[in-house]
């Protein structure tokens, strides 16, 4: 039991379930469904979510310490160039097939193509190359084109009305985060209620999307290095009662839980441009976009990170294509309720059948798991 | 011999009392009434856009009415000033000239920069309100219904003093569309303030049919997405539906008299497909 919970809270697999029960609720009760959908979608999407994207910045920080899967930097930078290859990939491929009709009010909505599911791309990417040095290159190639996302969504939050002065009380709570460790204090919940409260009004009262508020607080948190390809019980320092995973493990799964079931929720019949829109590009362009910045950037001269070849790159670029619920993210993020709303949502999940290109190419190039000689579970 | 003409008299005399019979103003035509023509998913610039504009055309002659309400999917395709004369201008010419004025609404179709264009009467709106008599209309952007569109909407709806309130948008809340259907999202944002504020009609477009849906909490919906566009045999009827048609293009016409607003749609080829009159709180 234990195990079978460590293994649905390091894959975010509550997201899913509840996003399947969303699902199923949706397309039998509908009204029901979106009133409740709607009367929790401020709190679990403005508020809730900041602590899982804080979660997700924490993970990401410690696996780029020394030591952490991510270091060095100079290892990244190849796959670092291929995450913005693609998301550019995915922005012409969006542009290219809203262009092909007319319905351009749903331009705004790129960004969600050019997102990637970090949590899809690690677990596809372990899936396959177990602890191989191209699990960190496809987490680079989605982690770039997250952090691209975040940076243009950061300004598009949906408020009625916008107070930029307000931003004053982001510097003023990251100030509170760097005097609550300079103070040594070891407990992670006053960085988060004090330093994270007053980010988050700063952002919320200026028009900065406050689902990344907590993230100026995350530097100043206790860290220890992550692999990325090890097992939650392979790393202790990562379960002591002051980390920050520990604290905030359980809110942070009930929140995703929460997620999944208030954002997932769609009419199945509301495929439409956008749907294509995003799945052409995200399924397409990205990978596209991905593999041509590589390439582009190893013949100016740079290196694949150690032991990682043309293969495995194609195959990372593959696993890092899905958008999946940080596209839904995005499309709650850009879109108010209504049917362009739907349409991205949609497709966003629909990505998730990316996941299939990337195990059957890395079949057919014997990569990974599928290397000839290779260990059932290496 | 004698008898199969006068036989042949009576049928075509009978067929011709018939088809003015169809096509007669069943609306009072009251004068000093309010009367106004409703088309959705019209701005296609082909030939049956065309049709259904000479029929709103030969009504007019008969039933002034002084505006249209445009309820989105203005124009379809490229969308450059020639495109505006083409779909939009040479259709509706003899109406324009005539003086009517057309309010329009932005669907997903329409560039949102449509929103300046002049003859559309929007003044740069993407959403706006306008006053016709003792009516207030309120013109929605259902593409975008951001929480500042809901907030001037409710401001809108909580000062209006008008015994008429009527809304019309893009998407519709209620709709037996097989390709699109209800909006359910839309509705549970809209319809509270819709109830609360007491609008009494709400029109829409957007699935390519004629649909009047039975009234919802005391609210009038009807579904005009057949002003150019069409998808025969769309509408699948569900307990929702009052009447509707999907056999060919339609619009329609309303007028408002006092306290009753009478409606009637009226197909490509002249055909009533529906009437019906609307007393503020009841329908007949």
């Amino acid at each position: 039991m234990r195990r079978a919970w460590r293994f649905v809270a390091d894959h975010y697999l509550v997201v899913a379930i509840g996003g399947a029960l969303a699902l199923i609720w949706a397309n039998r009760d509908p009204e029901r469904y979106f009133g409740f959908a709607n009367a929790c979608a401020f709190a679990v999407n403005e508020i809730g979510m900041a602590l899982v994207l804080a979660f997700l910045a924490q993970e990401v920080a410690e696996a780029s310490l020394p030591g952490g899967s991510l270091h060095p930097f100079s290892q990244a930078i190849v796959p670092l160039v291929g995450g913005v290859g693609g998301t550019v990939g995915a922005a012409l491929a969006y542009f290219a097939y809203l262009a092909l009709g007319d319905e351009h009010i749903l331009a705004r909505g790129w960004p969600v193509s050019g997102a990637a599911d970090l949590t899809v791309a690690l677990a596809v990417a372990r899936a396959i190359f177990g602890r191989g040095p191209a699990v960190a290159v496809a987490v680079i190639i989605a982690l770039t084109s997250d952090v691209i996302g975040l940076l243009i969504i950061s300004g598009q939050h949906l408020v009625a009305h916008v107070h930029p002065a307000a931003a004053i009380l982001v510097v003023i709570g990251t100030g509170v985060a760097a005097l609550l460790r300079r103070r040594g204090v070891v407990s992670r919940a006053p960085y988060v209620v004090l330093g994270g409260t007053l980010s988050w009004f700063g952002c919320y009262w200026s028009g900065i999307q406050p689902v990344l508020s907590l993230l100026p607080i995350v530097p100043f948190l206790r860290h220890a290095p992550r692999d990325l390809t090890l097992r939650h019980e392979d790393q202790p320092e990562h379960h002591t009662a002051t980390h920050f995973e520990s604290v905030f493990e359980l809110p942070a799964q009930v929140i995703a839980f929460l997620f999944g079931l208030v954002n997932v929720g769609i009419g199945l019949r509301g495929f439409d441009t956008g749907t294509w829109a995003v799945a052409v590009a995200s399924l397409v362009g990205r990978p596209a976009g991905t593999l041509m910045a590589i390439m582009a950037a190893t013949l100016a001269g740079l290196k694949l990170p150690r032991r990682t070849g043309w293969k495995e790159a194609i195959v990372a670029a593959l696993a890092s294509a899905p958008t999946a619920l940080y596209g839904v993210l995005m499309s709650v993020s850009i879109f108010p309720v209504g049917p362009l709303l739907v349409q991205t949502k949609l497709s966003a999940i629909a990505t998730v059948i990316g996941l299939l290109p990337a195990f059957a190419v890395a079949r057919l190039l014997s990569v990974g798991r599928f290397a000839v000689g290779a260990m059932r579970n290496p | 011999m004698r008898r199969v003409f006068a036989a042949a008299g009576i049928a075509v005399a009978l067929l011709r009392a018939v088809s003015v019979a169809q096509e007669a103003p069943l609306l009072p035509n009251r004068p000093g009434s309010l009367k106004f023509a409703a088309i959705g998913d019209n701005g296609t610039g082909d030939q049956p856009q065309y049709d259904v504009a000479a029929q709103m055309e030969r009504w007019h002659q008969r039933f002034g009415f002084d505006m249209v309400i445009m309820l989105g999917d203005n124009l379809y395709g490229s969308q450059q000033p020639v495109d505006f004369v083409q779909k939009f201008e040479r259709p509706y010419k003899p109406l324009l000239d005539a003086g009517v004025k057309f309010y329009a609404s932005l669907g997903n179709h329409d560039d949102q920069r449509n929103d300046t264009y002049t003859l559309f009467n929007m003044n740069g709106q993407r959403y706006y309100s306008f006053v016709r008599s003792d009516v207030r209309f309120f013109v929605l952007d259902t593409n975008f219904l951001d929480p500042l569109q809901l907030v001037w909407l409710e401001r809108q709806l909580a000062s209006a003093t008008e015994p008429w309130k009527i809304a019309y948008f893009h998407h519709p809340l209620y709709s037996d569309g097989g390709r699109h259907g209800s909006e359910v999202e839309l509705r549970v944002k809209l319809e509270p303030l819709f109830i609360r504020y007491g609008i009494n009609l709400v029109y829409s477009g957007h699935d390519h049919i004629y649909e009047r849906i039975k009234p919802q909490h005391g609210i009038y919906y009807f579904v005009s997405g057949a002003g150019g566009q069409l998808r025969p045999g769309d509408l699948k009827r569900s307990d929702l539906t009052a009447a509707g048609f999907d056999r060919d293009r339609s619009f329609m016409l309303n007028e408002i008299d006092g306290t009753d607003l009478y409606f009637q749609v009226v197909s490509r080829t002249g055909q009533i497909v529906d009437d019906g009159v609307i007393h503020r709180g009841r329908v007949s």
